[in-house]
């Protein structure tokens, strides 16, 4: 009853405001007929609106999907700063000889070099793509940046120890999880060289480098504060579609997949991409899945660091939605094959 | 652009996740309690940068600025980017609606949690109830098919409850994470004999083994036969798998 009523008071509110609009700027003077009923409007709606919302987000589908959004953002946000913190350093302190004189001259051997590089940046994923995106600025081959970017955070220490503890006495797990990882973002480093175009990228004009006559300090800042919001943003954006995915597909639909090996490794690497889990984490949860095959397993992990929710929603925010579509397409394909490959070999 | 929007953004998201890392321990909702640490450092550094730029930034926005003129595709650091209003719903969420942990709603969708594979059992100690964690009860009952101690025990077990089984049974529950919410697991203990208590009440339930299949196999059923169930307080960190409140030396 309190909500037919709240309605009809809209309603007349909106017809108020339309006569209003349609009088146009001559009859301003006159205050709109309905004007009691505008104010009645205006302290009610708001009001029910606030209630009616405040009754529906304590559902507990609701509350589970906003724990979930709120967990996945809260996680990854220490690492989206220490990510935003070092690519603000790289942007207004390293100069460019630096990356000139380290990576090799060609592109082709700088990819190779730039994916081993990944291991010194420890942590999430989210760190990686703030850091990759500096790098192109600051000169390095796109493609070289590419293969840090999906590197990185696959094959750091602290991903790969905690993979090795949540295989215990399964080493091969470790060694295919680093090979397969490594190998992608080689690949992909070079199908990028071969078959990428600028114009996919969105031109990162902010990261202009150290510039004379400003202080660095100051610069610093500013870029730390600029990347930070705008992929801080994209952070939460990925982290609602995941939590989406997550509290919308109960896990028991995960028994249905186990039969077929190639159906099994082809719906766990889906699933790397929906649920978004970070990369610290997603060893213990491809352990927990026993019902998979380990090559099904290993697909898991080597696409979760590479491609997810938020990463794609973080990539479409730096890069540009034209590339984050092609280049996410293309590593969820390289990284099957990849770990199909060498899961098949090793395990 | 309306410049002092940026620093109250940043003040807001520094100030949400201090408030659930270094006043309260809400925290331990969304993620493990290792992530303290990051979590106050980085309401530290978001609260400093807010500030900072409050301060320095100040002033600025009247009169010509370089960045604006070759900034031609609204990518400059003076502008804040639109999407960054998304932060807003987190930061606002943590300091004021913050949402519960995961409980029943998500377990009751979730197949149990699988047990690491054990052969050697240590003997169950001679008090009396025995003090068990769900995983141990667990594995014991599909695994142990030597000593199968488990047998005629009298046990201590405590979870929240996920109300739902068959017959007016009900689960006892607790859910785990490895890193965040969004990794959650849960394990579960079918109870009998006792009704439900309403969903995510903590409770300490002891009983013995509910018999069935082959003790020591996958056949065996992970069922207790309740005895008493009394209602306790929520632990402290609720996402572990740990020994009932009273058990702890």
């Amino acid at each position: 009853m309190e909500k037919t009523g709240a309605l009809v008071v809209e309603d007349q509110a909106a017809a108020g405001a339309l006569a209003g609009a349609e009088r146009g700027p001559g009859s301003r003077s006159a205050p709109p007929r309905f004007w009691p009923l505008l104010l009645v409007g205006a302290a009610v709606v708001p009001g029910t609106v606030v209630i009616l919302l405040g009754r529906w987000g304590d559902t507990p589908a609701v509350q589970a999907w906003r724990t979930v959004c709120l967990a996945v953002t809260v996680q990854a946000l220490p690492f989206l700063l220490l990510g935003t913190a070092l690519s603000g350093a790289i942007n207004a302190f390293v100069p460019e000889s630096v990356f000139s004189r380290v990576l090799p001259r060609r592109p082709a051997l700088a990819v190779p070099v730039a994916g081993v590089a990944g291991v010194v940046l420890p942590g999430c994923e989210c760190a990686s793509v703030p850091v990759a995106s500096s790098l192109i600025g600051r000169g390095v081959a796109p493609a070289a940046a590419f293969a840090f970017l999906l590197s990185a955070p696959a094959i750091n220490p602290v991903v790969l120890t905690a993979t090795a503890v949540a295989f215990p006495g399964n080493p091969a797990m470790v060694l295919a999880r680093l090979l397969a990882s490594l190998v992608t973002a080689v690949v992909m480093g070079w199908l990028w060289l071969r078959f990428g175009r600028t114009e996919w990228l969105r031109p990162t004009a902010r990261h202009t480098g150290h510039r004379a006559g400003h202080s660095r300090w100051n610069e610093f800042r500013l870029g730390f504060q600029h990347d930070f919001l705008h992929a801080g943003g994209f952070l939460v954006l990925g982290a609602m579609a995941a939590a989406t995915f997550n509290v919308a597909v109960p896990r028991s639909v995960l028994d249905t997949f186990t039969g077929t090996p190639w159906l099994s490794v082809l719906f766990l690497a889906a699933l790397a991409v929906l649920l978004a889990v970070c990369s610290e984490a997603d060893a213990f949860l491809a352990a927990s899945l026993t019902g998979f095959p380990p090559v099904a397993r290993l697909a898991f992990m080597v696409v979760g660091p590479m491609v997810d929710l938020k990463l794609i929603a973080l990539q479409a925010g730096t890069f540009g939605r034209a590339f984050a579509v092609r280049f996410s397409a293309a590593t969820v394909v390289v990284a099957v094959a990849c770990s199909s490959l060498i899961g098949g070999v090793l395990l | 652009m309306k410049r002092f929007l940026q620093p109250v953004l940043l003040v807001l998201c520094g100030l949400g996740l201090l408030h659930v890392s270094l006043f309260t321990d809400l925290y331990l909702r969304y993620v493990k309690e290792g992530m303290r640490p990051l979590l106050i450092a980085s309401g530290a550094v978001l609260l400093l940068l807010g500030l900072a730029s409050a301060m320095l930034d100040k002033g600025q926005h009247e009169g010509p600025h370089d960045e604006e003129e070759h900034g031609g595709h609204g990518h400059n650091h003076s502008a804040m980017p639109r999407v960054a209003w998304l932060l807003l719903l987190p930061a606002l969420s943590l300091l004021c609606y913050a949402p519960p942990a995961l409980g029943a709603y998500t377990a009751s969708r979730q197949p149990p949690k699988a047990v690491p594979e054990e052969s050697d059992f240590d003997p169950l100690p001679a008090t009396s109830p025995v003090p068990m964690t769900l995983s141990d009860f667990t594995s014991r009952v599909q695994q142990d098919r030597e000593d199968q101690d488990i047998k005629g025990r009298s046990i201590l077990m405590t979870g929240f409850v996920t109300p739902g089984g068959p017959g007016g049974s009900w689960d006892l529950t607790r859910v785990i994470l490895n890193c965040c919410a969004a990794d959650a697991q849960s394990v579960k203990v079918r109870i009998y004999g006792d009704p439900a208590l309403p969903a995510n009440t903590w409770v300490t339930v002891t009983g013995t083994w509910h018999p069935g299949g082959k003790l020591g196999t996958r056949s065996a059923p992970v069922a207790l036969d309740a005895r008493r169930v009394e209602k306790v307080d929520r632990p402290w960190n609720a996402y572990q798998d740990s020994l009932p409140p009273e058990a702890r030396p």
